[in-house]
């Protein structure tokens, strides 16, 4: 409690008249300086942090005798008497452990983790500083019950308990209350919008739902960072780093990433600082040339463009444009294209793809991000009442990889912030404003290159007539598609040619899917929250409330959603209350309890709360026992809303109650059948609303395409999205014995009305219920299954919410200790498992994606000698498969080893270090369909607080 | 070493075993292993007639040998312990026969694809020197594929086929000369020579109807007798060959014999392409009218009474309509057809090799020369033409020969023949373990009618674009042989408990053509 109160303490201002100066040094027992530490005067809300060198210096209108404490994370608080003025006090602390760390995340004030009613984890400075990671964003990977899922060497999505795609809408990232996600994608971007290493405060995550405080998108985890406040944390830091990124794709690479943090107080009322950071180097390259099923997209490792005609490779891009061959070869026929219209017999019923082009040829993979913010702090009554103004830009260029790979180009996202707040109070609102730049859909690019060469229509019928050619002159059919494939290709724009930059060119900047690739977006969110603590006012509890209002404005121009004639805007707000009480001798036994009331202008109201005990147990109450039980609900996310996108073989489409009527398309020509042409015509205009209320089922689609039973056919018809709910058990236990620490946790989330995508096919005419028929050869036959047989349809991938039970649970165990003296070794282990009888429900994608067994260790040790540490780091991750909708496929288990060494030169206030991520070279993905992770070597120095 | 590092070791250790697989991905498909069942493949040996030899395009060349359904059953075999299988190449892939350098007529280069329907080779690519020469340059045996095409079933009885001094009297086949073991062996003994553990008795019975139709049943080729001792009649020379070929315990697959007529051979060139504008039609039916009204004449004058001889010449009226018609064919002269021709009746057959330049200009309908015109002209304005004028008008029917068509009642003769045959094929197979039946009548038949479906491919019977019959209308092309050969695969699993199909060991369409290039040499 005293730790929480220093930190609380240290916002206040006192006024002072007299003046009394003390200073002095703070060391630890190995008599190493601390920077950072807390100094205050007890009884008041006078303080300092030290410098660098562990130096003080405080003044104060009190005079001698009063206590002087000095605090520091990770140390147990030391106090010591002040009898005169410029006295000189050395304080000595000793180290403590990471469960008295201060978190306030998990209860959204401050508190130890020891007691935090929740599992939690912590990522502070010197955890910052030991990793072995190229980066601090990099090294939360190491913590416990934490997947990182790598799209690209800059775009890594951070995740708990399962459930992840890059598109984690369940897991939400808050700098400094900022929700950091992006606009457009209504998840977080990673780090790119995030924060620089040397104004990182400290790194807090909470595993599982924090709904119940922090809404809608705290349903899996939330990621909470907190950057330096100018007022503390003065002084000029930088970091440069340089180094080499090694893969056998991409070969040697340099890389290289410095920032610079400068940081004012220009008297206690007034203080600002401005960030700058900017890497920039190459990224991993994918190059997965196995083949995938369009369908299941799941990959096939025999599948090669040499021995599949219907090839649809993972890293290799215009090869969704597919056509049954024969369907061709008659159209050919009626049109009269053909010497004689029963050489199309001679054409076999298989499905054949345009030549792709390697994703190497449509990206540079450029790898940069750049980043700043600058903030204005004012205390106008030097006390803990600030006003504050924090302004955030984050650019560069990635690889996104969602339903389609994205070349992520000079995107642009700003935020801006105002907050006004004390210790008891915040109101603070903000803006977070997309542009996606020059970004491109990669896979499209590969389709309109194809296309702005040649259009499918001409190219397949090259193709059918070089087969029908091929064969009459002799050819066994497979030397007859070779030769086909060669023919209709002749010409073909070559990657590095004129022709083939010039096309790229245009297309990546044609934001029309059916001809370009661009990627527009200027979406917008609106978000304020207010939160006040009562509990200064109250003793018998502490008591909180808050709320929050957010507006999402969508506008991308419908390239992504189905806004292409107007912005969709749209809001939610949420008020939420937490009683917190401890009870028994020495508070042992902690209650807290809340609740939180969300309500989207879509969606009917929700209620979440959450209920947690925390018992301390042990004569030193050196155990902690833990128990919560809360209920959370998400709201869709603005894709599973609004989105009405053609990925080529599927369209995305969102279900908020106007959408689908809003996804307008038109199929003409080639597109519909010759019977279907004389049903509906030969150009037809549709919207969304079939996905939902004229469909079957994909797979049942294609049971019946094989059995040609429409028996086997299945209704899908999908009810629309609607908010999708979890309760969460879970129990806990944190302890100390002798110097080992132990934190355990259990868990199980129950979900109910879980949000997925459900694959329908929608036929372009008749009913699903097949009472509409027309005479075939004398017998009435349902329209429906005419437009399935001749590929009438239009497939969608639907977003809804499955009935079927989806529940998860798992466990993590931490370790940490000290051996042989003053090496840290921790070791902790992640038992995921997905709860769901995918066999009863073949056409939802849960996307779990997460290995059922992890384990992490490392090894080091701050001062090995003098001034040197070093640190290992150790991830074993059990094969899982990877489930998306882009690529579905086994990821085999991998281990990956970090290394770093460092030289602090106190001189210099310089620490110089050494690293390399996954030194062992073993090349390793976390997803499929993104490039093979390589290692990447680096050397930095960084200078604190000259 | 602290016990407590201990137990943290331990514990990783843990973590590392525990590791159950829980994949939601698709079970890869891993078909069985082949198995061989009871039959022994080690050496196998392939009778029969055309299809066994790999004939296709009307002619044998060494591409279509390589494609022959017994070779690609050997590649199967092969992987069962079969061993080396050997045919009787040819010297080159044109095609044809020379004996001595010359050309045996009748044994012409291969056909080809001319753009629009089958041409000679050489009208393509120029002429070219046959040299396949069964007398400079027969190959030595003993050969495992002993197809033999032209060869009927009891022609694998006789001790004379390969005997080239009976050339002369076609009673030999220059293709078996070309690969007996002696001038006095027989096509069965060649292949008992050889002691095979495994043999293919394929389409015998074919060619026992197939001459007789691509003959137009004119009485060049006959059908074979279904009764009869071994070496005339089908039945006891098929039950001989079996009887023989499993003597040594050998187990084998035996097929039935396709009904031929539904090949493209008989079925292209439609019976009704006489295609009329209104005046021809009207010109035609007028000539026709005015043959019936002549021919009454004639009876009369023969003293029948009037009503009789119109009744009998009425049927000479032969109406034409504007479009389609069905042409006229020669048949034999009987008391209720004195004049011997008639319109064909919709089931009945022309031949592929019927000349079609002769159809353009009156063959199967009229020749009408200026002097029948005239004649006409004299019935047209109320006249009446002289004996010799009217017997110049009904000799002016130009019907289609007995040797270009196939008439109903040679359709009939066919069918009972091909019917029997089949009849003792299935009891033969039926009542002897040792032999699998593959039903290549139902493959054709079903072919014929609504086509295959293999590996995509619909393969049906039209000529050249469907894929299953080669360019001469009658023989497979190599993506038909191959589907016959995965047929017999069905069959010997389902008789010998082997699993070719289902281990998927099988011959793909893909890997098959359905033509050779006139530039394959």
């Amino acid at each position: 409690m005293k730790t929480i109160l220093s930190i609380l303490l240290l916002l206040f201002c006192g006024l002072s008249y007299s003046q009394t100066t003390i200073s002095g040094s703070v060391v630890d027992d190995n008599n190493l300086p601390l920077p950072g530490a807390n100094i205050i005067i007890v009884g008041t809300s006078t303080g300092v942090v030290t410098d660098y060198d562990g130096n003080f210096s405080l003044t104060t209108n009190q005079d001698p005798p009063f206590s002087v404490q000095a605090s520091s994370i990770g140390f147990e608080t030391a106090t010591l008497e002040v009898t005169s003025n410029n006295q000189t006090l050395t304080f000595v602390l000793k180290e403590g452990t990471s469960l008295d760390e201060v978190v306030i995340s998990a209860s959204r004030t401050p508190e130890r983790i020891f007691e935090s009613p929740v599992t939690v984890e912590r990522f502070g400075l010197k955890e910052i500083k030991n990793t072995a990671s190229a980066d601090f964003y990099d090294g939360l990977e190491n913590l416990k019950g934490v997947d990182i899922n790598t799209n690209s060497l800059t775009f890594k999505s951070i995740n708990t308990r399962g459930f992840a795609t890059f598109a984690n809408t369940r897991f939400m990232q808050l700098v400094d209350g900022m929700d950091n996600a992006a606009p457009a994608l209504n998840f977080p971007l990673g780090n790119l919008l995030g924060m620089i290493e040397t104004d990182v405060q400290s790194v807090e995550l909470l595993p599982g739902a924090a709904s119940a405080l922090y809404g809608a998108n705290a349903f899996n985890g939330i990621l909470f960072m907190r950057s330096k406040s100018p007022f503390d944390f003065s002084g000029i830091s930088a970091y440069y780093k340089q180094g080499m990124t090694s893969q056998e794709a991409a070969g040697n690479n340099d890389y290289k990433d410095y920032g610079i943090r400068a940081a004012h107080k220009f008297s206690n009322k007034f203080a600002a600082k401005v960030n700058f950071s900017y890497l920039q180097g190459t990224d991993w390259v994918a190059n997965d040339t196995r083949g995938k099923d369009r369908t299941t997209t799941f990959v096939e490792n025999n599948s090669t463009r040499e021995n599949d005609i219907d090839y649809d490779g993972v890293n290799v891009y215009g090869d969704i444009a597919t056509i049954n061959i024969k369907t061709v070869a008659d159209r050919l026929a009626d049109l009269g294209r053909l010497p004689n219209p029963a050489l199309a017999n001679l054409v076999p019923s298989v499905n054949v793809s345009r030549t792709g082009y390697n994703e190497a040829d449509l990206t540079d993979y450029d790898a940069k991000s750049i980043k700043a913010d600058w903030g204005l702090y004012f205390r106008p009554w030097e006390n803990d009442f600030e006003i504050q103004y924090v302004g955030k830009i984050g650019s560069g260029s990635t690889v996104y990889q969602g339903s389609n790979r994205y070349s992520i180009k000079n995107f642009f996202l700003q935020q801006h912030k105002l907050e006004i707040k004390n210790d008891n109070f915040f109101v603070r609102g903000y803006i977070t404003a997309d542009n996606a730049g020059d970004s491109y859909d990669m896979v499209f690019t590969g389709v309109n290159v194809n296309r702005k060469w040649k259009s499918d229509e001409v190219w397949f019928g090259e193709y059918t007539a070089a087969f029908i050619g091929g064969t009459l002159g002799g050819l066994n059919a497979n030397e007859a598609h070779a030769n086909a494939r060669q023919a209709a290709d002749t010409g073909r724009y070559e990657p590095g040619s004129p022709e083939f930059q010039s096309a790229f060119n245009t297309v990546i900047n044609d934001p029309d899917v059916l001809t370009g690739s661009k990627f527009r977006d200027e979406s917008k969110i609106y978000h304020s929250d207010a939160n006040y603590n009562f509990s200064h006012l109250t003793d018998f509890a502490d008591i909180q409330v808050g709320g929050s209002y957010r507006k999402y404005v969508l506008n991308s121009f419908g390239s992504i959603y189905t806004d292409k004639l107007e912005e969709i805007p749209y809001s939610e707000v949420g008020l939420y209350t937490q009683l917190q009480k401890k009870f028994l001798e020495d508070d042992r036994l902690k209650l807290t309890a809340s609740i939180r009331y969300d309500k989207s202008e879509l969606f009917d109201a929700f209620f979440s709360p959450r209920v947690s005990l925390g018992y301390n147990l042990g004569e030193d109450n050196n155990h902690n026992l833990r128990a919560s039980f809360q209920t959370g609900f998400r709201n869709p996310d603005t894709q599973a809303l609004y989105i009405g996108f053609n990925v080529g073989s599927i369209i995305l489409l969102g279900s908020a109650p106007d959408n689908p009527e809003r996804d307008l398309r038109t199929v003409s020509g080639d597109g519909i059948s010759t019977i279907g042409q004389s049903i509906i015509g030969s150009s037809f205009n549709y919207d969304g609303t079939g996905a939902y209320n004229n469909s079957f089922t994909r797979t049942s689609v294609a049971a019946f395409a094989a059995s040609k039973n429409p028996v086997d056919l299945k209704i899908a018809n999908p009810g629309i999205v609607k908010p999708e709910q979890v309760s969460s058990y879970e129990v806990g236990y944190r302890g100390k014995l002798d110097r080992v620490i132990i934190d355990f946790s259990a868990y199980l989330n129950q979900y109910q009305d879980f949000i997925t995508t459900v694959d329908v096919v929608n036929p372009y005419y008749g009913d699903v219920q097949l009472t509409q028929t027309i005479p075939v050869g004398g017998t009435p036959t349902p329209l429906a299954l005419i437009a399935l047989a001749n590929s009438d349809f239009q497939a969608y991938r639907a977003y809804t919410n499955t009935t079927a039970d989806v529940n998860s649970y798992g466990a993590a165990l931490g370790v940490t200790t000290k051996i042989f003296g003053s090496y840290d070794l921790g070791m902790n282990y992640t038992y995921t498992k997905l709860d769901f009888d995918r066999d009863a429900n073949p056409d939802f994608q849960t996307n779990f994606n997460t290995p059922e067994h992890k384990v992490k260790a490392s090894f080091g040790n701050t001062n090995l000698f003098k001034n040197f540490g070093f640190n290992v780091a150790w991830r074993w991750s059990d094969d899982y498969v990877w489930e998306a909708s882009f690529a579905t496929s086994n990821v085999p288990a991998y281990h990956v080893m970090d290394a770093q060494i460092n030289l602090r030169v106190p001189s210099l206030k310089s620490t110089f270090k050494a690293g390399a991520s996954n030194l062992l070279a073993d090349e390793y993905f976390t997803a499929v369909g993104t490039g093979l992770i390589g290692s990447q070597y680096y050397i930095s120095w960084t200078i604190n607080n000259l | 070493m602290n016990i407590r590092y201990i137990y943290l070791f331990v514990l990783a250790l843990g973590f590392l075993a525990c590791d159950e697989d829980d994949n939601i991905l698709p079970e890869e498909v891993i078909l069985p292993e082949l198995t061989t069942g009871s039959a022994d493949f080690s050496n196998y040996v392939a009778v029969g007639a055309s299809f066994t030899a790999g004939f296709t395009d009307g002619a044998l060349f060494i591409a279509a040998q390589g494609n022959s359904f017994p070779n690609i059953l050997s590649k199967e075999f092969a992987k069962v312990g079969g061993g080396d299988f050997t045919q009787p190449l040819m010297n080159d892939n044109f095609g044809g026969l020379a004996a001595g350098g010359n050309r045996l007529p009748g044994f012409n280069p291969r056909l080809v694809f001319g753009g629009a329907g089958p041409v000679p080779l050489e009208s393509v690519i120029g002429p070219v020197i046959v040299t396949t020469d069964i007398v400079l340059n027969n190959p030595t045996g003993p050969f495992k594929n002993l197809g033999v095409p032209g060869a009927k079933s009891f022609h694998l009885l006789f001790d004379g086929y390969g005997n080239p001094g009976n050339l002369a009297t076609a009673t030999a086949n220059p293709y078996f000369v070309r690969i007996a073991s002696s001038p006095t062996t027989t096509v069965l003994a060649d292949a008992m020579a050889q002691s095979p553990t495994f043999f293919t008795l394929s389409e015998i019975g074919g060619n026992d109807v197939l001459g007789y139709a691509t003959s137009g049943g004119d009485g060049s080729n006959l059908i074979t007798p279904v009764d009869g001792p071994p070496g005339v009649g089908f039945n006891e020379s098929f039950g001989a060959i079996v009887t023989t070929l499993t003597s040594g315990g050998a187990k084998g697959a035996v097929t039935t014999v396709p009904y031929v007529t539904d090949l493209p051979h008989f079925t292209t060139v439609p019976n009704n392409a006489l295609v009329l504008d209104a005046a021809t039609a009207g010109q035609l039916t007028g000539f026709f009218q005015a043959v019936a009204g002549i021919f009454t004449q004639v009876l009369i004058g023969q003293m029948v009474p009037p009503a009789q001889a119109q009744a009998l010449a009425s049927q000479y009226a032969i109406p034409f309509n504007a479009g389609a018609n069905r042409w006229i064919i020669d048949v034999p002269a009987t008391p209720n057809n004195p004049l011997g021709f008639r319109q064909m009746t919709a089931d009945e057959l022309l031949v592929l090799t019927i000349d079609q330049s002769a159809l353009a200009q009156g063959y199967g309908s009229v020749a009408l020369t200026p002097e029948v015109l005239q004649v006409l002209g004299i019935l047209q304005t109320g006249g009446t033409p002289t004996p010799q004028q009217g017997a110049l008008v009904i000799a002016a029917v130009n019907g289609i020969d007995d040797g270009d068509a196939l008439d109903s009642d040679e359709l009939d003769e066919i069918k009972t023949a091909t019917d029997a045959y089949n009849a003792t094929i299935a009891a033969v197979a039926n009542a002897n373990d040792n032999l699998a039946l593959v039903d290549l009548n139902a493959i054709l038949t079903e072919i014929s009618s609504m086509g295959i479906n293999f590996d995509g491919f619909n393969l049906n019977a039209d000529l050249v674009t469907g894929g299953a019959v080669g360019l001469d209308g009658i023989h497979l092309t190599a993506r038909g042989y191959a589907l016959m050969a995965n047929k017999f695969l069905e069959a010997i699993d389902s008789a010998f408990g082997s699993n070719f199909i289902e281990s998927g060991n099988i011959a793909k369409a893909n890997d098959y053509p359905t033509n050779y290039s006139p530039t394959l040499q």
